[in-house]
């Protein structure tokens, strides 16, 4: 058991600690001026270690939380967890949650549900009672570990809502590894059928699907090009039967280009036809690009590789400092922001919030945060406010793992949308934001959920060997329909699902 | 009464350890001296200052060589670039080389000049490759990308001279597997 201590004077810190502990008192010692300011400097710095450990996560402990509740969890098998899209499907409600490759220890780890050891794939988990989710399915991805394996993203449409799907069918659109993406009817969640795969792949990771025009924005690698993620625009309409529209990138990173090559992409978001604008996110924690693209142009101009066709549908950058990547860029078109209410012009703003990630444990890189772009006027984005975990509030660079942004709710639903932003922020858990002033976000609410026996430990090297902490780390969010909030974490500790209590419910207008 | 044994063994233990560290310092081990003899027979490498403006990674290390064996001079400039590897495939191909190893920050506008090869260093596996470089000023210089990887972790060196490919890539190889460049890596693909 730890014993924490304030401040550095001898005496507060010999008060600290037992006589026995010291054992001056049984040497019969007495201390000089010198040794007592030696003893002091020693003192303080176990002290301060002291300190430090303190703020480490125990088992047992309670989570730590302002204005969020806990509702109910699910260990999600102790897989390390993803992407979560929360679908409502039926009368039912449905989590599917992509899954990373399983760790050097456990390569894949038990599925108590059939007995034997699987490769990390999708969870399916029935969250219609948030109180008491009930683990449906778990469908395995591919073998490999970490990023190399497992099946991170996950996106889900209806068969109805598609043009030529089949009206009985839920369609989930998985990456497999880094190898392919997979179609499956899940319309029957414990028992998935695979519809349809595009592989041949060096890479993949969070694409997007327009559920009304089956539009797919995937993120690939194929393997001519020169970067390991791009985008490949697919027809989706009918998940059976997949049509390439294009492939697309920023010039320099496709087929026989030479010189400096762009940033990879991360993740694309549409606004769909109606809005008639892509949002590419490029870079993770370093060199982020904002690209602002027109739908219209990209899907029916020109298709040959040639850097001016890959130029042609892009209206705008957003180039970033080198220190921060585009993890998520997220739509927020004609926000009515109160300040500018009475202002003749400009009292509604297009806003896109973007995320960063960060990727490296105990704060070994520039802080990854959140930042709020105003593109109002499309040609010149511009920056206009950012947000990040005070370190200092959790001591969060000593607590292990990483601290920082990744990733934020991506539903657009009604209850949250424009109002509030959810973000996962690793071993700060979930942060709450009050949006509605996109130029002055405001936190309202966290919750760090506990540690439990399944929770991974994350090192780092010290003199060749490693040191290891184990603490939360919330990887990403989503919302639903209802207001529940649903985060999970990279280090296996599972799904947590939340709910807005206090103040924080009235930013969003819950009762 | 009893202190003084105490402290004599103390402040000998102590004089004893400082008198190693310092001879640690100061005394070039045996593999070091040879190391210098074959760096004056190669060529001589001079520490320079980092000539880049900051970007996303910190500063690394810059050294010029002179001497016979360098042609008209070599350039090389060295630093980790942490989290910034494909995790479990490493260094796999050409276009990693293309997309990570500094070449940009010499031009952005370099071409391969045949495909790249495997090359070790300091235990890390990786790949090299030559490009042709079009300055701005018009003349041409060869420059050599050096990209290894240690799990999610990557060292990546850049080599430019005026002479030809194979020797500029031959001497920034020399250079960094001496032992001091050896120590060096590790330690700053700890984050030290």
């Amino acid at each position: 058991m730890s014993t924490v201590c304030f401040g550095c004077n001898l005496e507060t810190v010999l008060s600290c600690l037992e006589p026995t502990q010291i054992g001056f008192e049984r040497s019969g010692w007495n201390m000089s001026g010198r040794l007592k300011l030696a003893a002091s400097f020693g003192l303080c710095f176990l002290a301060s270690s002291g300190i430090a450990f303190a703020q480490q996560q125990v088992i047992g402990a309670p989570p730590e939380a302002l204005n969020m509740k806990l509702v109910g969890t699910s260990d999600l098998q102790a897989r390390s967890a993803y992407q979560p899209t929360i679908h409502h499907q039926g009368e039912r409600w449905i989590a599917y949650i992509g899954h990373h490759g399983g760790s050097d220890e456990i390569p894949a780890p038990l599925n108590p549900q059939t007995g034997k050891t699987e490769p990390n794939g999708t969870s399916i988990v029935d969250v219609t009672d948030p109180s008491q989710p009930k683990y449906l399915r778990h469908l395995p991805g591919q073998e490999g570990k970490y990023e190399g394996g497992g099946a991170q993203m996950v996106r889900i449409c209806d068969g109805k809502a598609l043009p030529k799907g089949d009206r009985n069918a839920v369609y989930m659109l998985r990456t497999f590894g880094g190898e392919a993406h997979e179609i499956w009817n899940v319309a029957d969640p414990t028992s998935p059928v695979l519809i349809t795969r595009v592989a041949g792949l060096k890479d993949t990771h969070k694409s997007w699907w327009e559920c009304d025009t089956g539009i797919a924005f995937l993120v690939s690698g194929a393997p001519d090009w020169r970067t390991r993620r791009m985008t490949q625009v697919y027809d989706l309409s009918d998940p059976a039967h997949p049509q390439k529209i294009r492939d697309f990138g920023l010039p320099g990173q496709e087929p026989g280009s030479t010189g400096a090559v762009p940033t990879e992409l991360h993740g694309p978001i549409s606004t769909g036809p109606s809005g008639n604008r892509v949002y590419f996110g490029y870079g993770t924690n370093k060199g982020g690009i904002l690209q602002i693209v027109d739908r219209e142009k990209l899907l029916n101009g020109p298709k040959e590789l040639t850097p001016d066709n890959l130029r042609s549908p892009e209206i705008a950058r957003l180039t970033m400092s080198p220190f921060n990547g585009a993890h998520t860029t997220f739509p927020m078109p004609g926000m009515q922001i109160a300040e500018f209410a009475r202002d003749k012009d400009g009292k509604t703003r297009d806003i896109v919030m973007i995320v960063d990630e960060a990727i490296l444990n105990e704060c070994n890189e520039p802080r990854q945060m959140v930042w709020f772009a105003d593109v109002t006027v499309e040609k010149a984005p511009m920056m206009i406010s950012s947000y990040t975990v005070p370190e200092a509030s959790g001591t969060f660079c000593e607590r292990g793992g990483r601290f920082g942004a990744h990733s934020s709710n991506e539903s657009m639903a009604q209850v949250f949308y424009k109002k509030m932003a959810f973000i996962a922020f690793f071993n700060a858990g979930v942060r709450a934001l009050d949006i509605r002033d996109p130029y002055h976000p405001r936190e309202v609410g966290y919750f760090i959920p506990s540690i439990t026996a399944a929770t991974d430990k994350r090192c780092v090297k010290i003199d060749g060997k490693d040191r290891c902490k184990v603490a939360i780390q919330t990887n990403n969010v989503e919302t639903d329909e209802r207001g529940y909030i649903y985060i999970v974490d990279r280090a296996n500790t599972g799904l947590h699902i939340l709910e807005l209590t206090g103040p924080a419910r009235a930013v969003a207008g819950l009762p | 009464m009893r202190r003084w044994p105490v402290i004599v063994v103390a402040a000998a233990a102590l004089g004893a350890l400082s008198g190693a560290a310092a001879y640690q310092n100061i005394a070039p081990r045996q593999g070091e001296q040879k190391d210098e003899q074959q760096g004056e027979q190669k060529g001589s490498w001079q520490e320079i200052a980092w000539s880049f403006p900051r970007d996303g990674w910190p500063a690394g290390r810059a050294f010029h060589c002179r001497g016979a064996s360098c042609g008209g001079g070599i350039e090389v400039y060295v630093r980790p670039k942490l989290g910034f590897c494909n995790c479990d495939r490493g260094v796999a191909d050409d276009d990693e080389v293309d997309r990570v190893a500094d070449v940009d920050l010499i031009s952005q506008y370099f071409v391969p000049l045949a495909p790249g090869e495997v090359v070790q260093i300091a235990d890390m596996a990786g790949r090299t490759r030559a490009y042709d470089l079009k300055p701005s000023d018009g003349s041409r210089r060869v420059v050599i990308g050096i990209a290894v990887s240690r799990r999610c972790d990557l060292l990546v060196a850049v080599a430019h001279g005026k002479g030809d490919a194979w020797e500029t890539r031959r001497a920034a190889l020399a250079l960094l597997v001496t032992r001091e460049m050896t120590r060096w890596m590790m330690a700053a693909m700890e984050g030290r």
